[in-house]
């Protein structure tokens, strides 16, 4: 227990980030980068699924990012797991990486209006970082034509106009809702699951 | 559990750089996206198979191929059969698509997994004096992949021994539970493994900034410039060929 103690003050202390911090990161960035290619992975064949995809990955994922934040508690978390992110899904269009960086960068000042400290704040850091789901649409919002393109290559003319029919003026502003919906109920189910299995093993 | 799992010891015909395929990594990214074209993808797949090829994974890159080479084969006799229900073609048209769109990706990531050391990977980015911060996690990013696959193979064979199925009625009638019964275990096993990995760079004495000296010889070599060269041009190509789609000239 005595030990334990020590650990705890010490992460709370310590602001400077550290190997370990970035291992946990890594790590954690690892497995949401897997879990929410999963998800899309099977919502990518149903065009109404691959729509709603932002509301999907954000109760999947919303432990995970939860745990890595909770485990690190300093600067720098949220902002590698988004950039791993934008890294892995949005790199072909410059925009919407750039912009998921930023989202991730939002989060981790949530965090920091928090001082690391506050629950509330981290549980709120998430329904920013959720946002970062929308980031790999923006080029069917911005670049319309190119994904029509696309779709009806790899796909089907069928597929794309099912996505063409969702993809009209307030496609954005729904996904950003889904998003945040998502991230909500994410979150219910994060807090459940971290009170009744990890704060019991004081892993966080 | 084979050894090779997290990169081998044998050599190849080529021995990559890193770097090099990081940058493959990259690529696949962008240019599966913007390629707009099937052939593009296959031709980019097979030139992924090779390089495995190369590197010292012949077997890897031959079980990858064959599936590659079923799913190209549907794809081009499905326009043909016009009896056929279209449900079936609807759904053989999205799992082949899925399959498509994602093999690029998983060809480079198995590229770097399986032919790379953990310390070669960040000798090599040393080498461009990148700062550690920049370079653990994506170090680490790419160790824990194969982690988490393994995990989810065990939390699978947990439940399966369990009795608790993981069909799709099931995920669709109980969502949550789903969720618990799969996150929660492979997040406990997978936090045990970073306390590991955590208390291993402890002991290598990663904490201390200093520029930390390799047993590999990490080198750009001709093999790495040549491929460089290849994918810097298909990029150029692929931008070249998309304009052109987008502007709706046909190839």
């Amino acid at each position: 227990m005595a030990r334990r103690e020590i650990a705890t003050t010490y992460i709370h202390e310590d602001k400077k980030l550290r190997t370990k911090d970035l291992i946990f990161a890594g790590a954690f960035g690892a497995i949401y980068i897997v879990l929410m290619l999963m998800v899309v992975m099977v919502g990518g064949t149903i065009p109404i699924l691959y729509i709603i995809t932002p509301l999907l990955v954000g109760i999947v994922c919303a432990t995970i990012y939860e745990l890595c934040v909770l485990k690190v508690h300093k600067f720098g978390a949220a902002l590698i797991l988004g950039t791993l992110f934008a890294v892995t899904t949005s790199s072909a269009y410059l925009p919407g990486m750039l912009l998921a960086i930023l989202v991730a960068f939002l989060a981790e000042l949530v965090m920091l209006a928090g001082k690391y400290q506050s629950k509330k704040m981290f549980l709120l850091s998430y329904v920013v970082f959720n946002l970062n789901m929308v980031c790999p649409f923006t080029n069917l919002y911005f670049n319309r034509d190119s994904f029509m393109a696309m779709a009806t290559e790899y796909y089907s003319k069928e597929y794309a106009d099912g996505v063409a029919a969702f993809a009209t003026g307030w496609l954005p502003f729904l996904q950003i809702g889904l998003a945040v919906a998502g991230a909500a109920i994410g979150l219910v189910i994060a807090s459940k699951l971290i009170k009744k299995h990890f704060e019991k093993a004081g892993i966080v | 559990m084979n050894l090779t799992f997290y990169g081998g010891q044998e050599r190849g015909l080529i021995n990559l750089d890193p770097r090099t395929k990081f940058l493959i990594f990259l690529a696949s990214g962008i240019l599966t996206l913007s390629s707009y074209s099937d052939t593009g993808v296959a031709v980019y797949s097979l030139f992924l198979c090779v390089v495995i090829a190369l590197c010292g994974k012949p077997l890897t890159a031959i079980k990858s191929a064959l599936p590659l080479g079923v799913v190209l084969y549907l794809r081009a006799v499905l326009p043909l059969s016009k009896g056929a229900p279209s449900l079936i073609v609807l759904l053989i048209t999205a799992l082949s698509t899925v399959f498509m769109f994602g093999f690029p990706m998983v060809m480079s990531l198995l590229l770097i997994v399986k032919t790379t050391r953990i310390s070669q990977f960040l000798s090599a980015f040393q080498a461009m004096h990148l700062p550690v911060k920049v370079i653990i996690p994506i170090a680490v990013f790419f160790r824990f992949l194969p982690t988490v696959a393994d995990e989810w193979n065990g939390v699978r064979k947990a439940m399966a021994f369990r009795g608790i199925r993981l069909s799709p009625v099931q995920i669709i009638c109980h969502p949550w539970k789903t969720i618990e019964y799969v996150l929660i275990p492979m997040l406990f096993s997978s936090i045990a493994v970073m306390e590991e990995l955590a208390a291993s760079t402890m002991a290598r004495g990663m904490d201390v900034d200093i520029r930390r000296s390799s047993y590999d010889r990490i080198k750009l070599g001709v093999a790495d410039y040549c491929l460089i060269l290849i994918i810097i041009g298909m990029m150029i190509g692929v931008m070249i060929l998309g304009h052109m789609v987008k502007g709706g000239i046909a190839i």
